[in-house]
């Protein structure tokens, strides 16, 4: 009986995975993820954001008949595995899109991206791929990660501060925006201390910490993700510092409060990349629909506006008749100003500059909850173009 | 006429194809080989997977598995460093590429510096063995790990190397097609090595430091001698696949290098078989092949349970454990083993005795 039971359902579940074949033209999307590796604490939120934006997009029938099937893979933030994915979406799927995620793999497969002419959306908002010159095929939708730092910079600059302090992975993402930051807090005239090293999959930061103690700064810039971010404002509790914490985009969130507990409050402030889970802006309404009661971080969002973008890109290039690599970069460049329902500051890609935007927000805690202290926009000028 | 084997002659017994029908398998296989790539890409859209990379992959990877068997299933000396001496190798022609040597100088330069780096962890080797040769042998894989990762000067630490296309007379192996050829070559090649060193004086020294290193020792088998020489060549070939490695991949990186690869490295010789050539080809080809295999049924259900990828990617690294316990239970000599199993059962089929 049971054995019965157990092939109809296994011929049932074959018959629904085989069905939208036999529907109309797909789009195949390659999809980078890391939900077993060390920034798995948001990707995993990341990748399930993607994969609800493919299911609305296509119950929206929004490239008219054609479908966009995304195809979700793990690479446990390991270069040569995403580029094992990479060969396996280019000869076999044949996309000419890409959903990718981490610094390293997005800058190691930049090469490949722009000799095979396939658009790469990453994760990863390293202000080295918003230069068009170098990087044709790179896009992002959050202000950038340099771009961040500045604005972070300027506010701790508001707020009195004299000394910082850059603490960050030893990794591209945590690596790669420290020079820009550098710079930028010498212009403010910021007195710079030693750098600290904190890995992503850290449980103790105690030891860089009581080295950062004696330099003694006003704030420290934490590059990591959520999880070491918890570690680093907790043990800054214990040690009972007066520093506070300017976060990048990966590493605060709605999980930050419930990982790092009271240690966050008034301590932790983060670059707000795009609208928290659950905002009222008028763009949310659909992210709630289609999370169907599961609360997500703000990182389902950076996904779910990830995918809007493309979607708007293929659109264009749709109406184009250029449904190919070259004919989605050049869609995109033409997005000027677009809205995308308060999800993030309005997003405009040029064959210039892709930096999608320059403006987020700045958030804080307050009694375990996210909220935004105030929006700051960074001028938008050329020379920043690339870093 | 005879109804089975029957030498006359102990070089008759010792032959690698003892029979006209095994040498002609094998011209099969070897023809089968040669012409796949033709067919890979019709194969590989009717399966959805990437068959030309796997068989890259699973080639790069018999180099480097023969040589930790080597080590391990001829020699009896446990490795858990062979992860980072393939690192060795592919960072040594990540470097020397990047200063502008050829292919045919910066691979062997690849082999030789593992097999430098290997005999020299390879030394405690003379008073330790067991566990505590893997533990000595783990701490070169820390060691090595921790300078691929901040030797920045030199590797390009965590931003990883760029290295480029290998070509050799002109001819660039820029695509996985060309490129199966030049890494069947090299398993090829280090298959029939490792066959034939098997049958000489040094690979029965090595049997027999591996059988009883006492009584080898008795016998007049230079103990020290043939340990290092066998950390030497199984660092060597294990350096070869790093190099391949690196100029196949063309972008190399720290996190590949690490005590996973090492572990995963003796998983394949445990799954095939140790101390046998057929072994590592056939563990190679399992480890390599079963993460893909997986990704099948993830891929083609992501319509109906669209978070299930998450959990086949953590289904992976639990399956890989389950397999070894079970090869470790069920089937100590491997996948080898059964395959001699097999091979006796049809050869007589149906009248077996």
């Amino acid at each position: 009986m049971s054995r019965k039971l157990l092939v109809t359902a296994l011929a049932v579940a074959l018959c629904l995975a085989l069905a939208p074949l036999a529907l109309a033209k797909e789009i195949k999307v390659g999809g980078i993820f890391d939900t077993t590796g060390p920034t798995s604490d948001v990707g995993k939120d990341y990748a399930a954001g993607a994969v609800a934006a493919e299911k609305y997009w296509n119950a929206k029938k929004v490239l008219g008949g054609d479908m966009i099937k995304l195809i979700p893979n793990d690479y446990a933030y390991k270069i040569p595995q995403a580029v094992t994915l990479y060969k396996k979406y280019k000869d076999v799927d044949r996309v000419f899109v890409i959903q990718g995620w981490g610094t390293g793999d997005t800058n190691a497969l930049r090469p490949l991206v722009n000799k095979d002419k396939i658009v790469f959306l990453s994760a990863s908002y390293d202000g080295n791929l918003t230069d068009p010159k170098k990087n044709p095929y790179n896009f992002f939708i959050g202000t950038s990660y340099s771009t961040g730092i500045r604005l972070a910079l300027t506010f701790a600059k508001e707020n009195k501060a004299k000394k910082v302090v850059f603490i960050y992975p030893d990794h591209p993402y945590g690596k790669n925006p420290i020079p820009a930051g550098k710079d930028y807090a010498k212009k403010l005239g910021l007195q710079i201390g030693p750098d600290e090293i904190v890995a992503l999959n850290a449980i103790d930061a105690t030891s860089q910490l009581l080295n950062m103690k004696k330099f003694d700064p006003d704030y420290a810039w934490i590059g990591g993700t959520t999880a070491s971010t918890a570690v680093i404002i907790k043990d800054a509790a214990k040690l009972g510092l007066r520093t506070k914490f300017l976060v990048n985009c990966w590493g605060f969130d709605e999980n930050l409060p419930r990982l790092a507990g009271k240690a966050a409050d008034g301590r932790a402030f983060g670059m707000l990349v795009v609208a928290p889970f659950g905002a009222n802006v008028p763009g949310m309404k659909d992210i709630m629909a289609s999370a169907g009661g599961k609360s997500y971080s703000l990182h389902y969002v950076k996904a779910w506006v990830s995918m809007m973008v493309m979607v708007e890109g293929l659109k264009r290039a749709q109406k184009a008749g250029k449904l190919n690599g070259p004919g989605l970069k050049a869609a995109l460049e033409t997005i000027k100003d677009f809205n995308t329902g308060g999800l993030t500051a309005p997003i405009t890609f040029t064959a210039t500059d892709h930096r999608p935007n320059t403006a987020c927000a700045i958030g804080g805690v307050k009694d375990g909850k996210v909220y935004i202290i105030k929006n700051v926009t960074f001028p938008r000028k050329k020379e920043y173009v690339g870093w | 006429m005879p109804c089975g084997l029957f030498f006359e002659k102990y070089a008759k017994d010792e032959a690698i194809f003892p029979t006209l029908w095994l040498k002609l398998w094998m011209v099969a296989l070897g023809v089968a080989l040669l012409i796949f790539p033709w067919f890979a890409q019709i194969l590989s859209d009717l399966m959805g997977i990437n068959l030309l990379n796997l068989f890259n992959l699973i080639l790069i990877y018999i180099v480097g598995a023969h040589g930790l068997n080597l080590l391990t299933g001829y020699t009896g000396q446990i490795s858990l460093g062979h992860g980072a001496f393939m690192g060795v190798g592919a960072y040594t022609v990540g470097i020397l590429a990047n200063l502008g040597w050829p292919f045919w100088l910066a691979l062997p330069a690849a082999g030789l510096m593992a097999a430098a780096v290997g005999m020299i962890f390879g030394i405690p080797s003379l008073r330790l063995r067991g566990l505590y040769l893997a533990i000595a042998t783990m701490a070169a894989q820390f060691i090595l790990d921790y300078a691929m990762r901040n030797w920045t000067a030199l590797t390009g630490g965590s931003s990883g190397l760029t290295v480029p296309q290998a070509e050799l007379a002109g001819f660039s192996f820029d695509s996985d097609f060309r490129f199966y050829f030049l890494a069947l070559a090299f398993a090829a090649g280090a298959t029939m090595y490792l066959k034939n060193l098997s049958r000489t004086r040094t690979g029965r020294a090595f049997v027999a430091v591996r059988d009883r290193y006492l009584s080898a020792e008795v016998i007049g088998v230079n103990l020290f001698k043939y340990r290092i020489m066998s950390f030497g060549i199984s660092s060597f070939m294990v350096g070869i696949a790093g190099g391949l490695w690196a100029y196949y991949i063309t972008i190399i990186s720290d996190e590949h290098f690490t005590m996973w690869l090492s572990v995963q490295y003796l998983a394949m010789i445990i799954v095939g078989g140790m101390g046998s050539v057929l072994g590592s080809i056939f563990g190679v080809v399992f480890m390599v092949t079963l993460p893909e295999i997986l990704l099948i049924p993830a891929e083609a259900m992501t319509n109906v349970f669209p978070h299930i990828f998450g959990i086949f990617a953590s289904l992976r690294e639990l399956l890989f454990g389950l397999i070894v316990i079970a090869f470790l239970i069920f089937e100590p000599d491997g996948l080898a083993a059964r395959w001699h199993t097999v091979r006796a059962y049809w050869k007589l089929w149906p009248f077996s005795y």
